[in-house]
């Protein structure tokens, strides 16, 4: 009879852990990440898509100078006002060639930033909300919100990276088909 | 008396745009909350919980301590992930990026990982973002299909360079943390 009862404590044990943890997320996470969402979703309305559509027509241009108009700030601002996944419509404003290399930047800025603006990519929150929850417990609220800001500039700079030698990567592809 | 009326009949309108925009706003937010992230915190609480309450969080732990301890087995780790065979498969939802990053957060909240790991392993973790979507996103683009013959695997073969500088850099800007 004791073995029954310990064995049925045990069990709903599993679950009460899981309940506390469900807790500390709903609680420590979602009111702000409500307030946020309404925020940026009202700035997205009113700033209106004819407006990114301008600065996609601009990075689509030949030459060096133009790379971090392509590769920083069309997908930074794709992604903040389209979010994922519909930032990557903004391709279609490129030469073919620059398109995989636009996927690559703006696909990998839909995480980074999700720990000021969670907008840009909610369902997939827990990328980042996975470390930074563990980050506050054991750190504190204050490492976590440095977490956040760096993870932002890193981001930026991954992206460009990326885009560049992702473009590097297509055109040897391109190439190398073409023989 | 025409004037005043036109006044105060667009500054109604205004108030009225303005308030049923942030309405509107709200409505989507509980709405992704609701169907995003809601059912993902019930799925994560409660793979959390079983394992922190059965100590397999413990064994895991040993197995993604080594790797996740140092900056070069976080290089090493985003190496893996970002495999042009595997990456593809890690992709979909960013569910196994979701769920290392939960696990490593467990180890983060008891100490037992330093902090400033903490932003290479937000970048290790992560080195396949999007490997699955490739094809979709390039057609969002309007992309040629030879332009998506050629662009799958330039993104796949880019994040194995771009995926471990990606945790370099990140480890530089780490310090401090």
């Amino acid at each position: 009879m004791d073995f029954l009862v310990q064995a049925a404590v045990w069990f709903i044990g599993l679950f009460q852990r899981g309940a506390e943890v469900f807790v500390g997320l709903v609680t420590g996470i979602i009111p702000l990440v409500i307030v946020l969402l309404t925020a940026f979703n009202a700035l997205i309305a009113l700033i209106g898509q004819e407006r990114i559509d301008k600065i996609g027509e601009a990075a689509g241009k030949e030459g060096f100078k133009y790379m971090p108009l392509r590769y920083l700030v069309l997908p930074v601002v794709a992604v903040f006002v389209l979010t994922n996944p519909m930032a990557y419509t903004m391709g279609r404003f490129l030469p073919e060639k620059y398109k995989p290399a636009f996927y690559d930047a703006a696909v990998s800025f839909v995480h980074p930033p999700l720990g000021i603006f969670p907008h840009v990519n909610p369902g997939e929150l827990f990328v980042w909300a996975g470390i930074a929850q563990g980050v506050t417990t054991g750190y504190g609220a204050a490492e976590t919100a440095a977490l956040a800001v760096r993870y932002l500039i890193v981001g930026l700079i991954v992206i460009f990276i990326r885009g560049i030698v992702t473009e590097r990567i297509t055109a040897f592809l391109w190439a190398r088909r073409a023989q | 008396m025409q004037g005043i009326t036109k006044f105060l009949e667009r500054i109604g309108r205004g108030a009225g745009k303005v308030v049923g925009t942030l309405y509107q706003a709200g409505r989507e937010a509980i709405d992704q909350v609701v169907k995003n992230i809601l059912p993902f915190m019930a799925f994560i609480a409660f793979i959390i919980g079983v394992i922190l309450a059965t100590g397999v969080g413990d064994a895991l732990a040993r197995v993604l301590q080594p790797l996740a301890n140092s900056p070069i087995g976080l290089v090493i780790m985003s190496l893996i992930i970002g495999l042009p065979v595997l990456s593809p498969l890690l992709g979909p939802g960013a569910v196994i990026a979701q769920i290392i990053g939960t696990l490593l957060g467990t180890q983060f909240a008891t100490q037992a990982l330093p902090a400033y790991i903490a932003l290479p392993a937000l970048f290790a973790i992560n080195p396949q973002v999007g490997c699955d979507f490739i094809p979709v996103g390039l057609a969002l683009g309007e992309a040629e299909p030879e332009t998506v013959e050629v662009g799958v695997p330039a993104v796949l073969f880019s994040r194995l360079i771009t995926g471990p500088i990606a945790v370099i850099i990140a480890w530089v800007f780490s310090v401090g943390l």
